[in-house]
């Protein structure tokens, strides 16, 4: 909402500046978002008259002039000449301010000569481009009078961010009554004419809920043309674009009191009388924008005996519309429900200024008032008479009585207001109240149909009060804080993963509907059971994500595009599938609608180097073992033991590459190189990997304390082994048979060396260990050593049909 | 042998020590002189042939050339070996300026992490943390919350609905599942599911209808605050909310006024001050009694506040980000200067 301040002015003056106004309005409840000044902040600027001119002798292009503000003559030094006696002409004297702040005063030159101000072109006034010299005025410009004042340039426009609530926000009239209230600055309420005469053409209302009021008023002998100047500045002032003096004069009064008006040409009206009724099914109407819309049973118009001839609250229709040609207007000033209007400019997308003001609701009682300001504004600019007109008002609503606890104010507030005070506040905004000292019986005004329960007057008492009054106070929640433990753990594991050399994304969680394809998923992949939206925002944002790869596949390419080749991302997020039995959503509600599965995962996406070259090492590339490495550092910050490791055949990834994870007899996820199949469909460099894994079940449990063993302060012994066994034998086997030999005093087992060659045979490999003993009830020797490399031997023998390399 | 000759066989033996220029020449020399066959040794062995008064006298001599040679020795060596120390270790040094070796670190993303921050500080204040699903039912999202039925907000301008078996849509394609528009669902999950006092804060991430741009994403974040009790104050909420403020960015000014949300009454927004102009900063207000009864608390018994802080506009203002949209592009030349 635009609001011109010479507008505001004529309903009330509160003496401040626009700045200050803007502040008052602000933390009254009508956000000002911004002030806008034609003129930059000039001020103090008069129309003077010059006197005389004379070149001053060895200067350049200096004169001394002599002008007259009316009342006084001032000597000013100007570099201009582009004037002479008998000018008009704008003079910042001293004590002025031009545009930029740039304060004006007397000024010495060096000659000795004294300039009381200045001479200003348009530039300098924040008017115009001109600089070529002093801005000559109309010779008819009041002398001594301010300049911007003068020219109606000093008209600063206020920009309202209206809440929904505070419709009356969307008039010149509500904003000032609510500097009013704010200020205690006189109200200058215009009153509204009843309509009498010729009621002119009848009106039968059908829908009462929708339509619940109707005030039509007939003018004729109209001329219709353009506007006076005034009045389109005004408009343009406030947004909106002139059109003709009818069409002017019902938005002038629709932005002065609120309430929105058509203006139809009365001769193209099929008489005899207006319905103001639902739509029927297959009904259209060609809308003033000359759309042919089809209309809806929902839609509520205003019907002729031909058929439609408005939207209701939304839009007029072309064929009576008013016209050069007009003679005769009949003016609608009715009051639709906010509920009707909203569904049909809705559903027709057609926001208009006046739907905009039905939104926030317009109470019927300023349909009067506004049909009043429209008329006079007609016969003011466009001739013609009052006929007559009509009010229809079948059921006018009960203003609601509300019960005001005045302690429970200060009890919700946390202010001490009294009940005096509280009283006063709201009468202030015009409500009429009765009752006990300590409970009153509060009827707000029609103008604020917003104010319905008691908590809404409580809002009103600290607005007007001040929010600004109310202290600040931090309640002990009498509880300890914390997050919960899944929300814990999470941050351990995004903080472990980023302290391991891995970046967090956040991507977004729309995909195509393709997104999985280029995965090569199986046709009963779960992850291809993707929810739509309604409504997506494009094609390419059509479902939710199953899973977080492709996002996360599509930032690698988009930093491999940008020139940054090596890549580690990982990402905690969620995924939507449908719910099941196992996986359920979270309850829906009394509506008993069922929520999707939102299965919290972690996703890895890495390639190129994990470690770049340096100069004294080279780089490395990333493998599968540093997303592995990437879930043993996620268990040790969370105190769990890492899953269980197998070889996966499981797409996207590399049949002979990925691992997958166990935990509990369940598949975490996998994790491994890229199918090199999935790594051209998508664009991405070769050996590029990725992983995905439920962190839920990790994280359930919050963070495990760690328990520590006590380190036996006895000396253990270190010793090797090499195990042989065929290649297809997984490390994790052979370890496992390692560790079962060695027995519980085994303390360390680190393998070292992995070595296939002749030495150990065609189709062996050799992995060799460094283990430590200790034992702290006693000193261990080299018969323990002995000992346990027998038991080593026999358990590799026994679990992995390997021998030990002597 | 004469005193002089012993005299002479010590100033020798000194200058000898003395112009060593070698460790190696310093050991030879004091082999000369002091060796098992040294000059000074044959002296010592010679003593045993004279008679008692000589060799108590020649004797003590002999000892104190012996102590000279040996005290003059050991400065000699300590400078040459200090000089030796100083030509291998000065061979030895590496270029200290070189590139530190520094472990790969990554990234922590700046909205988790001013949001994890915001929580610190709910915490820090007694407040425990809840969550709730990002699909969610219009009865949670809008319902629950005082919204009315043809509320703007409901609206496919607005709000992204989601299609799923079971969720019917209306003509104009509304359901009852939606991605939910704020976290403010998870005040009513939370009161439905525990009796007050409640005080908890909600992260998450949220969704509007809107295009990605500098100030915009379809897919961002939100941390409501509940508190629910029986003397909650509105001068409790800005108490609270000054509180957070001053912990993320220190001493701004703050400005408190009306606002309007259909879940809260008398509801705020709060704004603080930076580069020269107000900047909305979050929304709050007192509980509206309507909500509190939808989630079967009573407004006569119970009272508080909710609010509800957008963790992205707080991020751009403590880490000087004009665009939104890096958040959302994974580039890791902006997510690597976010240390973990």
């Amino acid at each position: 909402m635009r609001v011109p301040l010479s507008w505001l002015r004529e309903f009330v003056d509160p003496g401040l500046e626009p700045g200050a106004l803007a502040d008052l309005l602000t933390v009254g409840g009508l956000a000002v978002e911004s002030v806008d000044c034609p003129t930059g902040g000039t001020r103090g600027v008069v129309v003077a008259e010059v006197i005389d001119v004379a070149r001053i002798e060895g200067t350049d292009k200096l004169h001394l002039v002599h002008v007259s503000d009316g009342t006084a003559e001032h000597e000013i030094v100007c570099g201009a000449s582009n004037y002479g006696p008998g000018d008009r002409v704008p003079a910042a004297l001293p004590g002025a301010v031009l545009q930029g702040n740039v304060q004006i005063g007397r000024k010495k030159f060096r000659s000795g000569l004294v300039s009381n101000g200045m001479l200003a072109s348009p530039r300098e006034l924040g008017v115009g481009d001109d600089h070529a010299g002093i801005w000559v005025l109309d010779p008819d410009a009041p002398v001594g009078d301010d300049l911007t004042q003068w020219l109606g340039l000093d008209d600063v426009v206020l920009e309202l961010e209206v809440t929904p609530d505070r419709g009356y926000g969307l008039s010149m009239l509500g904003v000032a009554r609510d500097v009013a209230a704010l200020t205690g600055a006189e109200l200058r309420v215009p009153h509204p004419v009843a309509p009498t005469g010729d009621p002119g053409v009848p009106v039968t209302i059908e829908d009462a809920d929708r339509c619940r009021r109707f005030d039509g008023r007939t003018i004729r002998g109209v001329r219709v043309g353009p506007s006076p100047a005034w009045l389109q500045r005004r408009l343009a002032a406030a947004g909106m674009r002139p059109l003709s003096n009818i069409v002017d004069a019902t938005n002038h009064a629709m932005l002065e009191i609120g309430n929105p008006i058509h203006a139809y040409d009365l001769a193209l009206l099929a008489g005899p009388s207006i319905v103001v009724r639902v739509a029927r099914l297959g009904e259209t109407l060609r809308t003033l924008d000359g759309v042919d819309r089809a209309l809806d049973p929902d839609d509520l118009l205003i019907c002729d005996a031909d058929g439609p001839i408005a939207l209701a609250g939304v839009m007029g229709g072309e064929h009576t519309e008013i016209n050069d040609h007009t003679d005769a207007v009949f003016l609608e000033v009715a009051n639709f429900s906010s509920r009707t209007v909203l569904r049909t400019a809705r559903r027709h997308q057609l926001l208009t200024e006046g739907s905009k003001r039905w939104e926030k609701t317009v109470p019927p009682e300023s349909a009067p008032l506004a049909a009043t300001r429209c008329v006079e504004l007609i016969l003011a600019t466009a001739g013609g008479r009052l006929v007559g007109g009509r009010d229809t008002y079948p059921n006018p609503p009960e203003r609601p009585v509300i019960r005001l606890r005045m302690g429970r104010t200060r009890s919700t507030l946390g202010v001490d207001v009294g009940d005096d005070r509280q009283r006063e506040l709201l009468e202030r905004i015009d409500c009429e109240v009765t009752g006990e000292p300590s409970e009153l019986r509060v009827v707000p005004p029609a103008w604020r149909p917003d104010l319905q329960i008691e908590v809404d007057l409580y809002e009103e008492i600290a607005r007007l009060h001040g929010y600004d009054r109310i202290p600040e106070t931090v309640p002990s929640s009498g509880q300890v804080g914390g997050r919960d433990p899944g929300g814990e753990a999470t941050r351990a594991v995004r903080r472990s993963l980023a302290a391991a050399g891995w970046s967090e994304a956040l991507t977004l969680p729309f995909a195509p509907e393709d997104d999985v394809e280029a995965l090569l998923l199986p046709q009963d992949d779960p992850r291809r059971s993707q929810i739509s939206l309604v409504n997506p925002l494009s094609k390419e944002e059509s479902v939710l994500r199953t899973t977080l790869l492709p996002g996360l596949l599509r930032a690698v390419r988009r930093n491999v595009n940008r020139q940054v080749p090596d890549v580690s991302l990982f990402e905690v997020g969620r995924a939507f599938l449908p719910p099941t039995d196992e996986e359920p959503g979270a309850p829906g509600g009394p509506g008993g609608v069922a929520l999707p599965a939102e299965p919290l995962l972690l996703a890895f996406a890495a390639c190129g180097n994990f470690e770049p070259p340096r100069h004294d090492r080279p780089g490395r590339m990333a493998d599968v073992y540093d997303l592995l490495g990437g879930v043993t550092v996620i268990c040790r910050a969370l105190g769990i033991v890492p899953p269980g490791v197998t070889a996966a055949n499981d797409p996207p990834y590399h049949p002979g590459r990925a691992a997958r994870l166990h935990r509990d007899g369940q598949i975490l996820g996998v994790v491994g190189e890229l199918h090199p199949r999935v790594v051209a469909t998508l664009g991405l460099p070769e050996r590029t990997l990725a992983g995905e894994l439920r962190l839920g079940p990790l994280v359930a449990g919050g963070r495990r304390a760690a328990t520590a063993a006590q380190p036996s302060p006895l000396p253990g012994v270190r010793f090797d082994v090499a195990v042989i066994v065929e290649t297809t034998v997984p490390a994790a086997d052979v370890e496992r048979a390692v560790r079962a030999g060695a027995g519980e005093n085994l303390s360390a087992c680190r393998l070292f060396d992995v070595f296939s060659g002749s030495q150990v045979g065609e189709g062996n490999k050799s992995l060799a260990y460094a283990l430590a003993l200790d034992d702290p009830a006693r000193q261990l020797n080299d018969a323990d050593v002995t000992a346990a490399i027998e038991r080593i031997e026999q358990a590799v023998v026994e679990q992995v049909s390997g021998r030990l390399r002597r | 042998m004469s005193a002089v000759d012993l005299e002479a066989l010590q100033a020798d033996g000194l200058r000898a020590y003395a112009e060593a220029q070698t460790l190696d020449a310093l050991d030879a020399a004091k082999n000369f002189y002091v060796g098992r066959r040294g000059a000074l040794t044959s002296v010592q062995r010679s003593l045993g042939s004279l008679p008692e008064n000589e060799r108590r006298d020649l004797g003590a001599r002999v000892n104190a050339a012996r102590a000279a040679l040996a005290q003059a020795e050991s400065q000699r060596r300590h400078v040459l070996e200090e000089e030796r120390d100083r030509v291998v270790l000065a061979a030895e040094a590496v270029d200290v300026t070189l590139p530190p070796r520094v472990p790969k670190l990554g990234s922590l993303h700046p909205v988790q992490e001013t949001m994890e921050a915001m929580v610190d500080v709910f915490v820090g204040l007694g407040y425990r943390v809840a969550t709730g699903p990002e699909v969610e039912s219009d009865w949670f999202n809008f319902e629950a919350l005082n919204y009315q039925p043809d509320h703007p907000a409901r609206s496919l301008m607005d709000t992204i609905y989601v299609r799923a078996p079971g969720a019917e849509a209306d003509q104009q394609g509304v359901t009852d599942l939606l991605l939910r528009t704020h976290t403010s669902p998870v005040q009513a999950r939370t009161m439905l599911a525990q009796p007050p006092p409640v005080y908890i804060v909600a992260p998450g991430r949220v969704y509007r209808a809107d295009i990605a741009d500098a100030t915009h994403l379809p897919a961002f974040h939100q941390i409501e605050g509940l508190a629910i009790d029986t003397d909650l104050t509105m001068a409790d909420l800005r108490g609270t909310l000054v509180e957070l403020v001053h912990a993320l960015l220190g001493d701004v000014p703050m400005r408190f006024r009306p606002h309007h949300f259909p879940f809260t009454e008398p509801s705020a927004e709060l704004d603080i001050w930076l580069d020269g102009r107000w900047v909305e900063l979050l929304g709050c207000g007192m509980v509206h009694p309507n909500v509190l009864r939808a989630c079967g608390y009573d407004p006569e018994e119970v009272q508080g506040f909710a609010f509800g802080i957008g963790p992205e506009r707080l991020a751009m203002r403590r880490h000087g980000i004009s665009d939104m949209r890096l958040f959302v592009e994974s580039d890791l030349r902006f997510l690597s200067a976010f240390p973990a």
